[in-house]
């Protein structure tokens, strides 16, 4: 351990000789972690500036980040920790008959295990509540976990999940949205599959539809993504002796993440402390609890520290991924290309559960005309429960479908009347004052402006001539 | 043969959450020497959202970004926020900021003002000074305030405040109301390389020009309109979860593909100049934004190159050419 020391030493101040760090006096601590120099800030850094705002400041969590001084729930541990791993369903859709977890409690290092019946408030969600933390007894995605287990080491809490015996009894599934919107599909929860759904109108699309010179309809679909975070989903739990539980958490939303964990828990938020870590990563993926509740509870159980850091796969399978759309689009213009109507439906593939979906179809329904001054309006759209993994918040809530959807159908407009793409676009778009599908007065509208300065930067005059 | 092609996207998007209340909550609080320290309840997710922060708690109080040190993210120490979500932190936290900041300045102006022989509303803070409006000459460095408020008047230079996005709820049958307090705009144009005897596409160059209000700090717009872009590539090109019967055939980073730095083309980054009065100092939001017309952008852009119209997202290899091969059909049927 220490020579290990020693030569990272010898290798940080080299690499500070050579970056001829301002400040290189070395500062060690008797751990086996070493402590890099404090760097001084370069006369004339922009953050030692005033005024602060407008400055192209360093981040100060990039020096750290640089050094290797950032300590992800990865590099953190405590003494005695056990890890966790979760096992997850064999069917898209089943009914769990039973759970016999005896002879993985016998394997080596193994220290608690968990099921959903065990969980004092099995559900959460932003929404609606309609996620169990650990399924029980109905499991309606192959991403659910079923049972976890808490042990000394990572690959002994992965081989004891072999040890662990569910009988399911399979139940009928739906996998494709539009056919989770028939009224005889199989369900997955409920009477319906069909769990929210929005509305926008404004004047009267068909009659505007009938008036325009020139009539596009298109069917356009987007894919289900994943947002892969450099760092996956990771969190450690850890109780004290007053019944005070702390939890690090890869989380982006910690004050909302205590309120879902007490609820889960059914404990007073007093008595839990949550302490978000630099997130590697979020771009919508970590707005939700996905793991803490298991940890505390296993935690409970074992009377140590448990951490779990998702693997890839896991992250893949049981973590929320970004809806596909599927959207009709019907847009009416006139011969000089201004729109006059757009009709428009929507449909989203909600997956197992709802997450944030309502937000999801909200944004994605009101931004769904795009950024145009258009009189006639009808948007309708629906998300559908399907037996696959949950969608949710991802970057842009559904906008990034519709942008795809309404600028294609822009360009086949631009196209079809012999219009150049950027008049078409300046033509109809939004300026300071327009109405939104909402009948909201925008302000600070800068629409224009970015069209005529990305053209500029790109040349698109010089190269359309 | 390799096609060129153009094709230009733009888009608008919302800052803070579809009518519901997303709250933040901040404390500020300035220290003996004039540095300060702010609590808020967000995290860091690489984004660069704490160093933004400080800046505004920084111009509020007249200091250097660096004069102010982050608290974040521990629900012990920092007060409510509703979190890194919806591009809403520089907008609805930044503007908790500013006014737990303003309470602490207030604190400090009264202390001054007898100092500097003015009444409080004649002061600003400015230059890590307490001066008298238009008068640097007539100033005390902010520590100095700091001291004679907590020590002589025995009151310390603390503020804590909270900031909601006001919106009007929609109405259920028509959805009209006003969701959101404030938009950003975009545009982003793509120029790409089809190969239309594999249907392979590279693109050569994306140029994006956003709005985002003020940018607090331009660099870290930047970057986030840079990372915006590659998801955009991802999503417009490679990346798609696969199922077979309802399980994931390619969880994985072998089979899954995303773009790496070898698939970016050279990008062009430009902001208009704009500014939301509702904002802090002007600000209003670019995190989700900047990932929104690449896509669209690269779509028409192949469009524009081979004339085939991709409406199913990733456009692989395979899903271009098969949308070649059956317009080259098309075309040989209508000529006989």
């Amino acid at each position: 351990m220490a020579t290990r020391t020693k030569d990272i030493r010898a290798d940080t101040e080299e690499l500070v000789t050579e970056a001829k760090a301002p400040s290189r006096q070395p500062l060690t601590v008797p751990t086996d972690k070493p402590v890099a120099y404090p760097l001084d800030l370069p006369e004339g850094e922009a953050r030692l500036r005033t005024p602060a705002v407008g400055q192209r400041a360093s981040r100060p969590d990039g020096r750290l980040h640089g050094l290797g001084q950032t300590q992800y729930i990865d590099d953190i541990t405590f003494p005695h920790m056990l890890h966790a791993k979760i096992l997850r369903s064999e069917y898209p859709h089943a009914r769990i008959l039973s759970i016999d977890t005896s002879e993985a409690e016998k394997m080596p290092g193994v220290l608690a295990t968990l099921t959903g019946d065990e969980i004092p408030e099995n559900s959460f969600g932003p929404t609606f509540q309609d996620q169990p933390v650990l399924a029980y007894p109905i499991v309606r995605h192959r991403g659910d976990g079923v049972v976890a287990v808490a042990a000394v080491t990572e690959q002994q809490a992965t081989d004891a999940l072999e040890k662990i015996k569910v009988e399911y009894e399979p139940l009928p599934h739906v996998f494709d949205p539009m056919e989770a919107l028939e009224d005889d599909s199989p369900k997955v929860h409920g009477e319906t599959n069909i769990y929210t759904s929005k509305t926008i109108k404004k004047g009267d699309v068909e009659k505007a539809l009938k008036e325009s010179d020139h009539v596009f309809h298109r069917q356009f679909r987007t894919q289900m993504v994943e947002h892969v975070p450099l760092e996956p989903h990771a969190s450690i739990a850890s109780w004290d002796g007053n019944g005070r539980v702390t939890l690090w958490t890869s989380l982006g939303r910690i004050t909302l993440g205590r309120e879902d964990l007490a609820r889960t828990l059914a404990m007073p938020q007093s008595k839990i402390r949550l302490i978000g870590t630099v997130v590697g990563g979020n771009f919508g993926g970590k707005n939700e609890i996905t793991n803490e509740p298991i940890l505390a509870l296993l935690s409970k159980k074992a009377g140590r520290p448990v951490k779990s850091v998702f693997t890839r796969g896991d992250e893949f399978i049981s973590s929320t991924i970004r809806h596909p759309f599927t959207m009709d689009y019907t847009t009416g213009v006139d011969n000089s290309g201004k729109i006059l109507a757009r009709k428009i439906r929507l449909v989203l593939d909600g997956g197992a559960y709802c997450s944030w979906t309502g937000t999801t179809i909200g944004k994605g329904s009101i931004l769904a005309p795009g950024p145009y001054n258009i009189d006639n309006i009808l948007v309708e759209a629906y998300a559908v429960y399907t037996n696959k993994t949950t969608t949710g918040a991802m970057r842009g809530f559904g906008a990034p479908q519709v942008c795809f959807a309404y600028e294609s159908q822009m360009d086949d407009i631009a196209d079809a009347l012999g219009i150049d793409p950027l008049e078409i676009r300046l033509r109809n778009g939004f300026s300071e004052n327009s109405l939104s599908p909402t009948s909201q007065t925008l302000q600070s509208v800068a629409l224009k402006e970015s069209l005529t300065q990305a053209a500029e930067r790109f040349g698109w005059k010089e190269w359309q001539e | 043969m390799k096609k060129r092609g153009r094709g230009m996207a733009c888009m608008w998007y919302p800052i803070g959450f579809t009518v519901a209340a997303n709250p933040s909550a901040a404390t500020v609080k300035v220290n003996t020497d004039g540095s300060a320290t702010l609590l808020t309840g967000t995290v860091e997710t690489g984004q660069g959202a704490l160093t933004v922060l400080g800046q505004i708690a920084a111009e509020t109080l007249g200091l250097a970004t660096d004069d102010v040190h982050v608290v974040s993210g521990d629900t012990d120490v920092t007060p409510m926020d509703t979190g890194a979500i919806a591009s809403r932190t520089t907008y609805v936290t930044g503007n908790a900021i500013v006014r737990a900041a303003e309470k602490a300045r207030e604190i400090l102006f009264e202390a001054a003002a007898p100092l500097l022989k003015v009444k409080p509303d004649q002061l600003e803070a400015r230059d890590k000074r307490i001066q008298v409006l238009g008068f640097p000459s007539s100033s005390i460095p902010i520590g100095q305030a700091v001291q004679h408020s907590e020590s002589v008047l025995g009151n310390p230079a603390i503020g804590s405040a909270s900031y909601n996005p006001p919106t009007v709820e929609m109405d259920p049958e028509t959805g009209q109301g006003k969701p959101f307090n404030t938009y950003v705009y975009a545009t982003q144009i793509a120029d790409v390389e089809v190969d239309d005897e594999t249907g392979e596409v590279e693109i050569l160059k994306i140029v994006a020009v956003h709005d985002c209000g003020t940018p607090i700090n331009p660099m870290l717009v930047e970057g986030q309109i840079q990372g915006g872009i590659s998801m955009g590539v991802g999503f417009a090109l490679q990346e798609e979860i696969l199922f077979e019967e309802g399980r994931q055939i390619n969880p994985n980073l072998t089979n899954y593909i995303m773009p790496t730095s070898l698939d970016m083309p050279e990008l062009e980054v430009g902001l208009v100049d704009n500014y939301d009065p509702t904002g802090p100092f002007g600000a209003k939001g670019a995190g989700e934004p900047t990932a929104v017309p690449t896509a669209a952008a690269i779509m028409n852009a192949i469009h524009d190159a081979v004339g085939v119209r991709i409406t199913a997202l990733p456009a692989t290899a395979e899903r271009v050419l098969g949308a070649i091969i059956e317009k080259q059909e098309a075309e040989r049927v209508a000529s006989h």
